[in-house]
């Protein structure tokens, strides 16, 4: 009788622990995005490191160059002159979802650099892919060499801190693109019009990064323990694993992989079921300084996926 | 990578207005599973909502999706590309990696086992349809319901539907169980809105073998009684009905706002803690009352009985202390119990004499000041009967005002709103309609002179002698 009040006391104890964390955890998320609104436009101390705020200006100049490209007049083919693109890119800033994506996209980019460095781990072909590669699964094996493709583009891309405009999620591309109608001239608008629709026309989130990984995790469902381990998947098979496995957004994931916000790794690797354990080495793997909050593995994966949930929510009315 | 469960892909055509118009083998079945029908509206809530979500934008999208088809889990990946106007407007679905699992979300097979066993206990009608839904046997004695088993009696053994009337009625019948499974309905000679439920019973693929059958109201019944020659006699109905089907919300309001009180949920500021508080007690005093207009109802009922038993009177006002002792110490006021050995045995029913004593001995403590005493004694009185005194050191009650305490929602010491903020107004009534229904009388010692002020209050409850 004693023991089992004793274990309750710890596992809410535990739990308390966690929660704050989260709590704690979600704050400095919410703080970013202003903050980075607030660093584009300015200079001076920020939360938010140099090189991530430099990926962030590559790849909005980039999208608003890609975007400008559209306009363009067929008669006289022009680059697009460096002043629209500033101010395009500025006004693409004020959109907070493509700002936090672009926010988790270099994240990704600096985290893989890191983890190149750290644990010798290729950031386009990690162990899994290549194992999957070879899959004698006709279409598993399609999909790994695709994934790998895509991946290989996006790593060389992010190295010019660079985004195809098609790599956004379906909501995105098509935020962004009405964004840029409304800001063109009716004038532009109707030759713009015939060129957006060819986009969409040969938009398709499935052959994106982002559809192709989740895409290749549905083929191997079976075997989802392998896409859990950091050392063997890679970061961007990790990230897509555990947010298929909690459900929670891709981008969200990403940022648990941030130093200071691993408790949320934490959960969500024992939401996927993961020990303690399992969870040490890929925590320790990201951020050797951190330690994960001792009693992860006496929470329940239910408990941890509904512990997720709840701190996930109130991010976005926090403020 | 090398197990051997074969990857299966499937497709199917949506139109305009999101029905499922053309699907491959597994789609179709999916669909069926779910309710729906190939051509006919997509029935899988997953599914839909993606392809509403890419013909609004009118963008190919490729998201994960899990469905459930009531035994399995289907997973893969779904991608749709919109259709033009000329294609039919809907939408192309590709599903990838279609994966049929067991359930394993932990704890989803408990609360539907949990949530059925509610639904078995709460029915008021319970029966048995084949696997076509057709009525084996009904059993309900609610008395609104005797058209409905006399319809079922008069044409046995038809489809249920028949006799009990589906709100928003899908079309055809019989219609998929799963699709009316927990429909609202209305029953012929019931005022009551009901559910139905169809637990399927020994189901083999897509098939039940057949139904359990639950028609499970949303308000219990009105107590026939209640109701006078015209139907109209509203203060039983409050006891009788209102009351029991206030106690549900009000239970919940104490428990969440206690909830937010402790802050259980998260971090709270002390003064929403403290404004939780306030509802909690306000709802707990709300509890009290329809207590309170229960126990009216009840005694108020021409036919309301109490058992003949043997009660100490002794014990019974031993217990009726223990139960009120924190709420004494509190104010540092001190229960007298008389000092005698022998039991006192009275004729009664022992539950009612402490509902009684609870009564007289919380009005005691309620208007005695702090720190004095409140005594109970016993005494043998010449006529059989027995008497039990309950004495405050409190500011008394005006002998005018003796028998007025009895009435119906007065409330002892009005004009002290400290003090008055208690109760209901009809502990008194009621424990006097209690005290007469046992052959026994309840009344308040009136003092003997004029002088009756700060000469605290005497309550006296006899009852026969056993």
């Amino acid at each position: 009788m004693g023991d089992v009040v004793m274990d309750r006391t710890g596992q809410i104890a535990v739990e308390a622990a966690v929660r704050e964390e989260l709590v704690r955890a979600n704050r400095e998320l919410g703080g970013v995005a202003p903050t980075i609104a607030h660093r584009l436009q300015s200079s001076g101390q920020s939360l938010v490191s140099d090189a991530i705020v430099a990926r962030l200006r590559g790849m909005l100049e980039h999208l608003a160059a890609q975007l400008l490209h559209l306009a363009r007049d067929r008669s006289r083919p022009q680059r697009p002159d460096r002043e629209s693109i500033d101010v395009l890119a500025g006004i693409l800033a004020q959109d907070s979802a493509v700002l936090s994506h672009l926010y988790a996209t270099a994240m990704e980019s600096q985290l893989s650099e890191r983890l190149e460095k750290r644990a010798a781990l290729d950031p386009v072909l990690s162990p899994l892919l290549q194992e999957l590669i070879g899959s004698d699964r006709r279409l598993t094996g399609e999909l790994a060499g695709e994934t790998l493709a895509a991946q290989s583009r996006f790593v060389q891309g992010q190295r010019r801190m660079q985004l195809a405009i098609s790599e956004l999620p379906a909501e995105l591309f098509a935020g962004l693109l009405d964004e840029f109608s409304e800001a063109s001239s009716a004038h532009e608008r109707e030759g713009l019009a015939r060129s957006i629709d060819a986009l969409r026309e040969s938009y398709d989130e499935a052959t994106t990064r982002l559809g192709l990984l989740s895409r290749l995790l549905a083929s191997i469902h079976e075997d989802v323990a392998a896409t859990l381990e950091l050392e063997d998947a890679g970061l961007a098979l990790f990230a897509s694993a555990i947010a298929a496995a909690t459900q929670q957004p891709r981008d969200l994931i990403v940022l648990a992989c941030h130093e200071r916000q691993t408790v949320r790794l934490a959960l969500g690797l024992r939401a996927a079921g993961q020990g303690d354990a399992a969870i040490d080495r890929q925590v320790s793997l990201l951020d050797p300084s951190d330690a994960v909050p001792a009693g992860i593995g006496a929470i329940s994966p239910d408990r941890a996926a509904s512990l997720l949930d709840a701190a996930y929510s109130p991010q976005r009315t926090d403020r | 990578m090398s197990s051997e469960q074969p990857l299966l892909t499937s497709r199917g055509i949506t139109d305009a207005h999101d029905r499922l118009t053309k699907a491959d083998e597994l789609l179709a079945e999916l669909q069926r599973q779910a309710g729906g029908t190939v051509p006919g509206t997509l029935a899988v809530p997953e599914l839909l909502e993606l392809v509403r979500h890419a013909r609004q934008m009118d963008l190919k999208i490729a998201r994960d999706f899990s469905a459930f088809d009531g035994y399995d889990i289907i997973r893969g990946f779904a991608r749709i590309r919109p259709l033009q106007g000329s294609e039919g407007g809907g939408c192309e679905l590709l599903l990838e990696n279609w994966q049929r699992m067991e359930d394993t979300r932990s704890g989803s097979h408990d609360i539907a086992a949990l949530l059925d066993a509610a639904d078995r206990a709460a029915a008021e009608a319970n029966g048995r349809l084949d696997a076509r839904q057709h009525v084996q046997y009904l059993a309900a004695d609610a008395p609104d319901t005797k058209a409905l088993r006399d319809a079922i009696a008069a044409e046995p053994g038809g489809i249920w539907t028949r006799y009990v009337v589906v709100k928003d009625a899908p079309l055809q019948d019989p219609t998929h169980w799963r699709l009316v499974d927990s429909s609202r309905c209305t029953i012929p000679g019931s005022h009551r809105d009901w559910r139905v439920r169809l637990i399927p019973i020994g189901q083999s693929g897509d098939t039940p073998r057949a139904f359990e059958f639950l028609l499970i109201p949303d308000q219990p019944i009105a107590d026939a009684r209640a109701y006078d020659a015209d139907g109209n006699d509203h203060s039983r109905l409050m006891g009788s009905s209102l009351a029991p089907a206030l106690r549900a919300p009000i239970t919940r309001i104490i428990e969440n706002a206690d909830t937010i009180r402790a802050r259980l949920s998260g971090p709270l500021r002390d003064e929403y803690s403290e404004y939780a508080g306030h509802i909690v007690s306000a709802g707990a005093h709300l509890s009290g009352m329809l207590d309170d207009v229960q126990d009216l109802a009840v005694v108020e009922a021409p036919d309301f009985e109490t058992a003949r038993e043997p009660v100490d009177l002794h014990d019974a006002a031993r217990r009726a202390a223990d139960m009120l002792g924190v709420r004494a110490r509190e104010r540092g006021i001190s229960l007298r119990l008389p000092d005698i050995e022998q039991p006192m045995v009275a004729v009664g029913e022992v539950r009612r004499v402490l509902q009684i004593l609870i009564n007289l001995l919380g009005n005691a403590i309620a208007h005695s000041p702090d720190g004095s005493t409140v005594t109970v004694e016993i005494e043998v009185e010449r006529d059989g009967l027995l008497a039990l005194f309950v004495r405050d050191e409190g500011n008394g009650i005006d002998p005018q005002y003796a028998e007025r305490v009895f009435d119906k929602f007065t409330r002892l010491g009005q004009s002290d709103q400290s003090l008055g903020a208690g109760g209901s107004g009809l502990g008194l009534y009621i424990s006097r309609h209690l005290a007469q229904a046992m052959g026994g009388t309840l009344v308040c010692v009136a003092a003997e002179s004029g002088d009756w002020e700060g000469r605290g209050a005497t309550f006296r409850l006899s009852l026969p002698k056993g």
